[in-house]
């Protein structure tokens, strides 16, 4: 129906666009703000659109590849065989709803703490959002690339001008890591495009071509294994996450929740979408590996996250866990386990940048993170205690809210195939729910331990966070539509390589 | 001489009698004008090269006015352009006075140009030294800096050893086949010539100095340090570049160069590794870039090697683009640079906030340079990598991915200075005048076009290699 506009080209640049009429508004700090926000809103806004035209199948062009709600595809660079190709599909669609409304968080967050070059940090957040949407959205393997690596300078910036401590160590760390492994993935892209090219004699980047070529086994290991590397690297997986502690720890609210809300997740899209359709055969081999990371990332990140006293890092750690989960719901590659994974990633979008954005508030509050500093704020400020209670339960995976409905479809989809993972995967729900319970035990009761002037939530702070507490409580309660979502693209993924038994 | 001759000639006689023009106006009219007249020249060069020629090759000269001369002509014209005008305001600060700048950059333009539109030995070897000769006297032009005169005598020693390999080298070549004109000297390398052969690796090492590939790079940290910034931005872009035109002059007319394969597989190798290593100790932004230059030709070095599998191309686009690169990271540095304070790493610090547009197009420039998309220096590598594959390089390869993950961290400590390191001292940095500005926004914006899209050039790239 509305197949005459580009309006996955328009969602991608859209913010972008933002950043253009930001330009002239450099010094105004209470317009650039506004702008931004308002940018962030259509974006959503047009997401959201297309969230319920897709519901009711009114978006069907047809031209798309099956289970693709929206296609683009134009020609970009001729003498190397990249197009400009962008695809929706249900799980792209809950990937872009989650990053304009996390992008949108991140705006809200940061609405007062960043007085000091306001315009920038608008501006990156924007740049970012296009990033991410183009990472969500792209299929052709030298276009997701540029997108993969153009939302990395945003963050950059701003863990860099904006965090704490050691922010300019953290930075760096950050995008060194992250690049390293994306550079092996450059290497790898370009052999699989080298490798389709001279069996066929079309040289393309297109993932829907490329999927199809005939890769020798060893070499679809290594290639594998680059790309393997680059979504390890930013997912986090043990032992490649320790990247993230210090990135969260040191960046400002809105870059944690936006790192936490939607960069991890790249890393798991990019396995859904890329790694495994290209290379079959390789990621079969290679599952245990993923599945032993996943399981070990489980536990360990659990263990490490009771020992934290700063509570960013705990909800760091919290998070390497969480993505553990869905490692173990990739690699186990069953519909139930991959639609569990997809979800268990808005879930975890949603929950931990509330509590980022939680922990946030107290640090802006009372300029401290410590545990130790807190106590007894359940009667100081009930409506900051009543949500950071229900988010951190839900972070621990309490039924009724959403991170239930995910841990529980990856390990009940995963115990048919790989059992003993699940088992101890298993474990990976009980751990959190001990330090949860000790953080809020801390934090919210006992006795105050330190005076500290603390107001309860402004009306913008308590409206994005209830906002959010909503959407726990509906995808806990009601997560059907979602699901609805994931049924087609993901019995195709996994169809594709027979991975369901 | 015909009148296509003429027309051939047309923008070697034009920078020549541009550069004569210069010093007799100085003389007369002693002012500013001299970089007006200057850039009009190189830009009337451009715009002559643009028109299809009468014909291809005017023997009697030895140039030709093929696609390829054509579009190399219009590079280096238009680079001289950009350094002149961004020379400008530097040159009066530092005492720069005088027409012999514009008037031996013009001559260093005309060296160039002779360079690439060469169809013998003897024009190519003459348009080298030219332009190396005008080097001799830029780099050594600011009297105020001992420093000048130091990095001058050092190129001008070192350009002199290099100077006399490349002439044995082509002395050898000749002798091995008989001929000057690069077509037939270098079939004569396919039939086993040992004697051409020889020449060939001995003339290697000369353009080795040249494009200050590792081990012949000892010069470039010292005299980028030394020359004078704009010089510097002119050495990067052009001299590099001429150097890259006259390998692909040369080895695009081989047959096979498979007996090669070890010493410019060498070259590449030690460039990438050393360059991009010695980069990361360097607190001078000017050393540091040097060192990144050594890497980079590295990378060029590894696609020429894979030349067959597009490398070729690759390196011709690499050239462009590293030439807008350099051009907008020097150009910005002699922008933000206040009478020589600028020096170290540290000298940078909260540039981003005081002057954005100089430092935005500096981070750019850094950015593209570390192979960041979309920018034209992530084109480059990639083309660079994709034809080193193709052709069977794994291990340099995957060396060069290596070694430009390095160079990341060099790259991101001017950039952590210019953004995340604010000074509260209070320091001023002159405001780009609109030329300045404007300059530096078209170079820019190429490294922009050509990461977003590259496919006119590539496009161009390939026609003019064919």
């Amino acid at each position: 129906m509305m197949a005459g506009y580009p309006l996955l080209t328009i969602l991608v640049f859209l913010p972008l666009t933002g950043v253009l009429c930001l330009l002239p508004l450099w010094q105004r700090q209470e317009w650039t703000r506004r702008i931004a926000l308002l940018f962030g809103l259509a974006d959503l806004t047009l997401a959201g659109w297309l969230t319920l035209a897709a519901g009711s199948a009114r978006l069907l062009p047809g031209n798309s590849p099956p289970g693709f709600f929206l296609f683009e595809d134009l020609p970009w660079i001729g003498r190397l065989g990249a197009r400009y190709t962008l695809g929706l599909d249900g799980i792209s669609l809950l990937m872009v709803l989650l990053t304009a409304f996390v992008t949108l968080v991140g705006m809200v967050v940061s609405w007062n703490a960043i007085r000091e070059r306001s315009a920038l940090h608008y501006a990156l957040l924007l740049v970012m959002e296009s990033g991410i949407m183009g990472v969500f959205l792209a299929l052709d393997l030298f276009l997701f690339y540029l997108f993969w690596e153009v939302m990395l300078i945003p963050m950059f910036f701003l863990i860099g001008i904006w965090g704490h401590g050691r922010r300019v160590y953290s930075a760096i760390k950050f995008f060194l890591y992250t690049l390293a492994g994306s550079l092996l993935m450059l290497l790898a892209i370009i052999g699989i495009y080298l490798l389709h090219g001279s069996q066929t004699g079309q040289y393309t980047f297109g993932l829907m071509s490329l999927t199809g070529t005939a890769i020798p086994a060893q070499a679809g290991i290594w290639l594998f294994a680059a790309f393997l590397l680059a979504f390890a690297i930013k997912f986090p997986l043990f032992p490649l996450h320790t990247w993230l502690p210090d990135a969260h720890t040191d960046a400002p609210t809105a870059g944690s929740v936006i790192l936490a809300g939607l960069l991890l997740k790249t890393g798991a899209y990019g396995l859904i979408r890329f790694g495994y359709p290209l290379f079959p055969d390789a990621a079969k081999t290679l599952t245990p590996l993923l599945t032993g990371v996943a399981v070990i990332g489980i536990l360990y990140a659990s263990w490490v996250a009771f020992a934290q006293t700063d509570m960013k890092r705990l909800v760091a750690y919290s998070s390497v866990g969480h993505m553990g989960f869905v490692a173990l719901g990739i690699a186990a590659w069953t519909p139930v386990a991959l639609s569990g994974a997809v979800m268990q990633m808005v879930n975890h979008g949603v929950t931990t940048a509330a509590l980022f954005a939680l922990v946030g508030m107290l640090d802006e509050r009372s300029g401290t993170r410590e545990v130790a500093a807190y106590g007894g704020l359940w009667g100081k400020v009930p409506l900051l205690s009543g949500l950071f209670l229900l988010f951190a339960m839900a972070s621990a995976g309490l039924p009724g809210l959403n991170n239930f409905v995910g841990e529980f479809l990856i390990l009940t989809g995963t115990f048919r195939v790989q059992p003993l993972a699940a088992v101890l995967a298993f474990l990976g729900i009980v751990l959190p729910l001990a330090y949860t319970v000790k953080l809020l035990q801390e934090v919210l009761f006992q006795h105050e331990r330190r005076p500290l002037a603390l107001p309860d939530l402004s009306l913008r702070e308590g409206t994005i966070l209830t906002v959010m507490a909503l959407i726990d409580l509906y995808l806990g309660l009601h997560p059907k539509p979602l699901l609805d979502l994931l049924n087609v693209p993901v019995a195709l993924l996994t169809g594709l390589t027979g991975g369901a038994p | 001489m015909t009148i296509a001759d003429l027309w051939i000639l047309m923008p070697l006689l034009l920078l020549a009698g541009g550069s004569l023009l210069i010093l007799l106006l100085g003389a007369i009219v002693p002012g500013r004008h001299t970089t007006t007249v200057g850039a009009v020249v190189t830009i009337g060069a451009a715009l002559w090269a643009l028109q299809s020629p009468p014909a291809l090759l005017a023997p009697n000269l030895g140039l030709a006015a093929t696609p390829f001369a054509r579009f190399f002509t219009i590079f280096f014209a238009l680079t001289t352009a950009a350094v002149l005008v961004l020379a400008e305001r530097y040159n009066s600060r530092h005492g720069i006075a005088g027409e012999e700048f514009q008037a031996t950059m013009l001559f260093a333009a005309f060296g160039m140009v002779t360079l690439s539109a060469s169809v013998n030995l003897l024009t190519l070897f003459l348009g080298l030294e030219a332009l190396t000769f005008a080097f001799y006297i830029l780099v050594a032009i600011d009297l105020n800096r001992s420093t000048s005169a130091e990095a001058g005598l050092k190129y001008l020693l070192l350009g002199a050893v290099a100077a006399a390999f490349i002439a044995f080298g082509i002395a050898l070549i000749y002798t091995g086949s008989g001929s000057l004109a690069i077509d037939t000297a270098m079939q004569a390398a396919a039939g086993d010539n040992l004697l051409v052969r020889a020449g060939w690796e001995i003339m290697l090492i000369g353009l080795a100095f040249k494009a200050s590939l590792v081990p012949a790079h000892l010069w470039t940290p010292d005299v980028y340090q030394g020359a004078p910034t704009p010089v510097t931005a002119f050495l990067a872009a052009a001299s590099k570049g001429a150097a890259v035109v006259a390998l692909l002059l040369l080895l695009t007319r081989l047959d096979t160069a498979d007996f090669l394969r070890i010493p410019l597989g060498g070259l590449a190798l030690l460039s990438m590794v050393v360059g991009n290593l010695a980069a990361l100790r360097q607190e001078n932004v000017k050393r540091l870039l040097a060192y990144s230059s050594v890497g980079q030709m590295g990378y060029v070095a590894l696609a020429l090697l894979a030349g067959k599998s597009g490398g070729y191309e690759a390196s011709a686009f690499y050239a462009v683009a590293y030439g807008a690169m350099t051009i907008t990271a020097f150009g910005a540095l002699t922008v933000l640079d206040e009478g020589g304070s600028v020096e170290r790493v540290d000298d940078l610090r909260g540039m981003g906030y005081k002057s954005p547009f100089a430092a935005g197009v500096l981070a750019l420039a850094l950015f593209s340079l570390a192979g960041i998309p979309p920018t034209a220096g992530f084109t480059g590598k990639f083309l660079i990598f994709a034809a080193a594959l193709r052709a069977g390089e794994f291990g340099l390869a995957i060396a060069g991915m290596l070694t430009a993950a390095v160079s990341v961290y060099f790259y991101l400590r001017v950039v952590v200075s210019l953004y995340l390191q604010p000074r509260n001292d209070s320091f001023t940095v002159p405001a780009a005048t609109a030329t300045e500005s404007t300059v530096l926004a078209l170079v820019s914006s190429l490294i922009v076009l050509l990461g977003v899209l590259p496919g006119g050039m590539l496009e161009l790239a390939a026609k003019i290699l064919r």
